[in-house]
């Protein structure tokens, strides 16, 4: 088993400091021998002016790397702002910083030509527009630097959302990030593309397995360089639980052994992609890929439901509805009402239920849900009329009696005692050897007064569970209706022996000894 | 003795390495130590993860399966193992080195063999010198640069023409398959006919050798068993002998194996029964070689195959709802810009899905075909003389009927009608 390699770094810049640079550029150097051999480096500025000399020295790190190692690729993104707004001071930026990085880097594209590859190292300005650029200016921008072999890529706020709108220049992008915020801190804008990607994973890996379950992402680390932390996620850096310090402890290889000690494997991956997708749903997104977002939300939902935490699903499939496909509603809906149901929020089950009727109303178990929160709820009427409706739809076996059991219980409650044995006689005929059965029976024929009928089927609960106090009591109530006090007494007695706290039960004992 | 055989292709995800495979198990089934490493662009390796394989593995020997455009990271790779451990002997092998000029070994430092016959029984004869401490003696099908740096041709070495004396990579268990979505079924090897654009008749001396249809299928019931669902024949022409691939695809179904397949054959090598037959055992793809639609280039290139041909074979596929891909190519000899055009008119009007291998591509010269020999005869001009040795012409040339200009207006004529971006899995 070859260990993980790390395929992506982002160094989140700072202001500059001689020393500390010196110590960052040795860590990157070390870190190379541990990048996968196609990786991704993200140097994130606030502005380029004053990060330049950063920018400047980690390129020329990954060059020399790149020299000396033949297999190595790697595709280095600089984030920054761009303040300007003339055509002057744009020229300006291409000629200062992009043409400048770009010049030293022009052997990989020479060594791409002969060997007619992609060039190993790629360099990928991601630029953060300001609000008063005008967009014909950023296409031209964008223009130039592919002219130049570089690939412009665009990080958009929510003050330049309306760019995204502007088909021309979207064209001319790479690649778009959005951050949901209004925040140019270089860290905010870290997260936010990490939590792009993070994003792209999570769905890319829905399309491939409709039932993916959430495992790391890629390999990364994020490096700050305004304090020499190290994490080695995003949840980790979220959550402000660094690995170590660069600038105190300076050795490449102790980092890398706390790494894959620490490494991803502790993390709530689950928790973490789950958190990303709905600060996604109101970016300048394509409604499809809304669609896409909600189908990972219901999926992200479906898993908590599976790991039993409801209440975690139940919040996943609301907003899930608010992105899927109306055709996705259905199902998206039935899985909220169940979620709902698990954690007794029986009202709004009943609610999402009725907005998956159209699509599952032809199915038995449908209904079987359905009737059972109203049963919880107490309006047995509605429940009874979704059990029957199951019935009708002809339910498999094994749920065949659990239907009939609850539609028993509902015409009990009803006081339609003699329905309720009509039912619960044909779940015994299905089945058999179910207490519940019996013990609805017994209730049944008790109302009816049909005392014999119900002690001959309060027997058969007890053969089943020895241990059932309330059966003993029923069977105690039955007898003594007989007047069989004595048998009566006896009940009792082995209810409260199950059962001390049973007052009926102790109730009915001293007015049955008084009585005697 | 420990042999590490690795295959690079950062480009794409990794596949079955077949030819790796075969070498492999045939190595370890003469006693060696044997690992395979396919490194695709979705694998995981750092140079310290690297270092620790080799530190843990130790090979004395290392094989790189060396294609043109993986070149610079067999380089890469080379210089890295003999960083860590001079004393490891590295050979290159595969599409690019069989034919490869053995003056690439003076800027290819780390290199010590590069292999010119069928890799098995090269490799195996290497291994053993190297295990017996004379690396360089007693060798056949190889040129060789001993410690002094003097170069050495072999002669070539027999392979075997009865494919099944080959040890199976399947049923010797050399392949990882945790990750194998698709297995790479290779029943034939090489190909009569005389395309100048191809490798593998030069390569395979226009002959073809076949396994037998028994040691195919108890391949396939094997790889059944490890849970592969899908089936990639590699063989160039898989329907050479129709009653073969008939025996072959009847067996699949009286012993119920049941995967989903795809096969490559030359359009005028099937019929109506045989496709049915396919369609019942499985076949989900057929790709054939169409090249070009332009007849009078398409006689140029050796092919004999006429259009109408492949506009039937095609049609049969279709009748029986056989997903139909074509390799086609632009930039060949005699082939005009017009004629061009042309291949991606015929692409369309047969209704066949602009897709993973029908994205075209432009003719690339490669070490070994009749093209690389002789391509001044057919006024091609390469646009790049200051190549290494090891990197042939490729697609960096003009011809005297296409410039630069037209073939990128082509590849972007066929990108634009693409349902999938343009990437193609086949080359
Ligand atoms: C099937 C096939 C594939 C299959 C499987 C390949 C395989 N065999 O592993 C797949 C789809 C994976 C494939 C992919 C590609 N292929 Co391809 N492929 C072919 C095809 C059609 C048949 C090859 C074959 O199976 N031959 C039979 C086997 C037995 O021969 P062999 O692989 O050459 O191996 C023998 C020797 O070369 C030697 N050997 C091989 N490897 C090694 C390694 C060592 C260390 C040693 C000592 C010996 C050795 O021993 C083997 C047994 O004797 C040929 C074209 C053709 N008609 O032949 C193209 C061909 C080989 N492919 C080619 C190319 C370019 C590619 C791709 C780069 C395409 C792409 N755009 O991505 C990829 C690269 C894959 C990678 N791993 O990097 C070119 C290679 C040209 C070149 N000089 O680089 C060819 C020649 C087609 C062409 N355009 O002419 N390919
Ligand atoms: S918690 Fe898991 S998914 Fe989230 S950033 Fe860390 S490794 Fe990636
Ligand atoms: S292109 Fe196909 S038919 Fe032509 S020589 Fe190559 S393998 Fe044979």
């Amino acid at each position: 088993m070859i260990k993980t390699a790390i395929h992506k770094i982002y160094v989140i810049l700072g202001k500059e400091n001689k020393g500390d640079l010196e110590q960052l550029s040795r860590t990157l150097s070390g870190l190379f021998s541990y990048v996968n051999m196609t990786s991704n480096l993200y140097l994130v500025a606030g502005n380029l002016p004053e990060s330049m000399p950063q920018v400047e020295r980690i390129q020329k790190d990954v060059i020399k790397f790149l020299r000396e190692n033949l297999f190595a690729r790697l595709y280095l993104h600089f984030v920054h702002a761009i303040p300007q707004t003339t055509v002057k001071g744009i020229d300006y930026y291409f000629q200062y910083y992009y043409q400048y990085l770009k010049r030293e880097t022009r052997e990989f594209d020479q060594e791409g030509y002969v060997y007619q590859e992609v060039p190993r190292f790629m360099l990928l300005p991601v630029i953060v527009p300001g609000n008063r650029l005008e967009p014909a200016l950023l296409i031209t921008l964008l223009d130039t630097l592919k002219g130049d072999f570089m690939l412009p890529c665009l990080y958009l706020d929510r003050s330049v959302f309306f760019l995204a709108q502007d088909k021309d220049l979207m064209a001319r992008t790479e690649k778009v990030y959005y951050g949901n915020d209004d925040s140019r801190e270089p860290a905010a804008i870290a997260c936010n593309m990490f939590n792009g990607d993070l994003l792209n994973d999570s769905l890319e890996m829905l399309t491939s397995e409709d039932r993916f379950v959430p495992g790391p992402c890629q390999a990364s680390l994020i490096i700050s360089a305004q304090d020499g932390k190290v994490y080695t996620c995003l949840d980790a850096f979220r959550k402000n639980q660094s690995l170590t310090d660069i600038y105190k402890s300076n050795s490449v290889d102790a980092l890398m052994t706390l790494y894959y000690e620490h490494g991803g494997s502790k993390r709530d991956c689950l928790e973490c992609r789950a958190r990303v997708p709905e600060s996604f749903a109101d970016l300048p997104i394509s409604q499809r890929r809304k669609q896409r977002i909600g189908a990972l939300l219901c999926h992200f939902g479906t898993l908590y439901h599976d790991a039993g935490d409801d209440i975690q699903a139940v919040e996943k499939y609301e907003q899930s509805l608010k992105l899927s496909l109306v055709q996705e509603a259905g199902h998206i809906n039935f899985r909220l009402g169940l979620g709902y149901t698990n954690i007794g929020r029986f009202d709004q089950a009943v609610k999402a239920f009725n907005n998956a009727e159209l699509t599952y109303q032809s199915q038995y178990y449908f209904h079987f849900y359905k009737g059972r929160c109203y049963f919880e709820m107490g309006d047995y009427q509605a429940a009874l009329s979704e059990f029957l409706q199951a019935l009708h739809l002809k339910p498999q076996q094994e749920d065949l009696v659990k239907i009939l059991i609850y539609a028993g219980s509902c015409h009990n409650s009803l006081g339609e005692y003699e329905e309720a044995a009509v039912v619960l006689e044909k779940a015994e005929k299905a089945s058999g050897h179910v207490k519940e059965i019996y013990n609805a029976l017994g209730f049944s024929y008790f109302q009816l007064k049909n005392y014999d009928k119900a002690i001959e089927k309060l027997l058969m609960a007890v053969e089943i569970d020895p241990c059932s106090a309330v059966d003993y009591a029923s069977l105690g109530a039955n007898y003594r209706e007989k007047g069989d006090f004595d048998k009566a007494i006896v009940m009792y007695e082995k209810a409260l022996a199950l059962d001390p706290d049973m007052i009926l039960a102790s109730e009915n004992l001293e007015r049955l000894k008084k009585r005697i | 003795m420990n042999i590490l055989l690795i295959e690079i292709n950062p480009f794409a995800s990794a596949t079955t390495p077949i030819s790796l495979g075969y070498i492999a198990a045939y190595l370890k089934s003469n006693g060696f130590g044997v690992k395979i490493l396919a490194v695709g662009e979705d694998m995981s390796l750092s140079c310290s993860g690297f270092h620790e394989l080799i530190n843990s593995f130790k090979p004395a020997l290392v094989g790189l399966t060396a294609y043109q455009r993986t070149m610079l990271y067999v380089k890469g790779f080379a210089g890295l193992i003999k960083s860590i451990d001079n004393n490891i002997k590295i050979i290159i092998g595969g599409p690019q080195a069989t034919f490869m000029p053995s003056s690439s070994f003076a800027v290819l430092a780390d290199i010590d063999y590069i292999c010119r016959s069928s890799g098995e029984v090269t490799l195996l004869r290497i291994a053993r010198a190297v295990d017996s401490g004379t690396p360089f003696s007693d060798l056949l099908g190889v040129s060789y640069k001993d410690s002094d740096g003097a170069v050495y041709d072999t002669p070539e070495i027999e392979a075997f023409t009865d494919l099944d004396q080959y040890s199976s990579p399947y049923l010797n268990d050399v392949f990882d398959y945790s990750c194998m979505r698709e297995a790479i079924m290779l029943t034939s090897r090489g190909c009569p006919h005389h395309c100048i654009y191809c490798y593998t008749p030069q390569a395979f001396k226009h002959k073809i050798t076949f396994h037998s249809v028994d040691r195919v299928i108890e391949e396939i019931k094997w790889i059944s068993k490890k849970g592969v669902k899908r089936l990639w024949f590699a063989d160039p022409n898989i329907s050479f002998k129709p009653e073969r691939l008939i025996e072959l695809l009847d067996r699949i179904l009286s012993e119920n194996l049941k995967f989903e397949m795809w096969m490559q054959t030359r359009a005028d090598l099937v019929t109506k029964e045989l496709m049915k037959k396919m369609k019942q055992a499985g076949v989900k793809t057929i790709a054939f070689g169409l090249e070009s639609a332009s007849e009078q280039v398409l006689t140029k290139l050796g092919k004999h195959l006429a259009v109408e041909k492949v506009a039937q074979a095609i049609r049969m596929a279709q009748q029986q709802k056989i997903d139909v891909e074509l390799f086609t190519i632009f930039g060949l000899p005699y082939e005009s810009f017009d004629d061009a055009v042309k291949t991606l008119e015929f692409v369309k009007k047969n209704n066949v899905k602009i897709m993973g291998n029908t994205n075209s591509q432009q003719m690339q010269i490669y070490f070994g075909t009749h093209l690389a020999g002789h391509y001044k005869d057919y006024n091609i001009r390469p646009l790049n003389t200051d190549r290494p040795a090891y990197i042939s012409i490729g697609s960096q040339y003009e011809t005297e009927y296409i410039r630069t200009s037209e073939l990128h207006e082509i590849q972007n004529m066929w990108r634009a009608h693409s349902l999938d971006g343009g990437k193609r899995i086949v080359s």
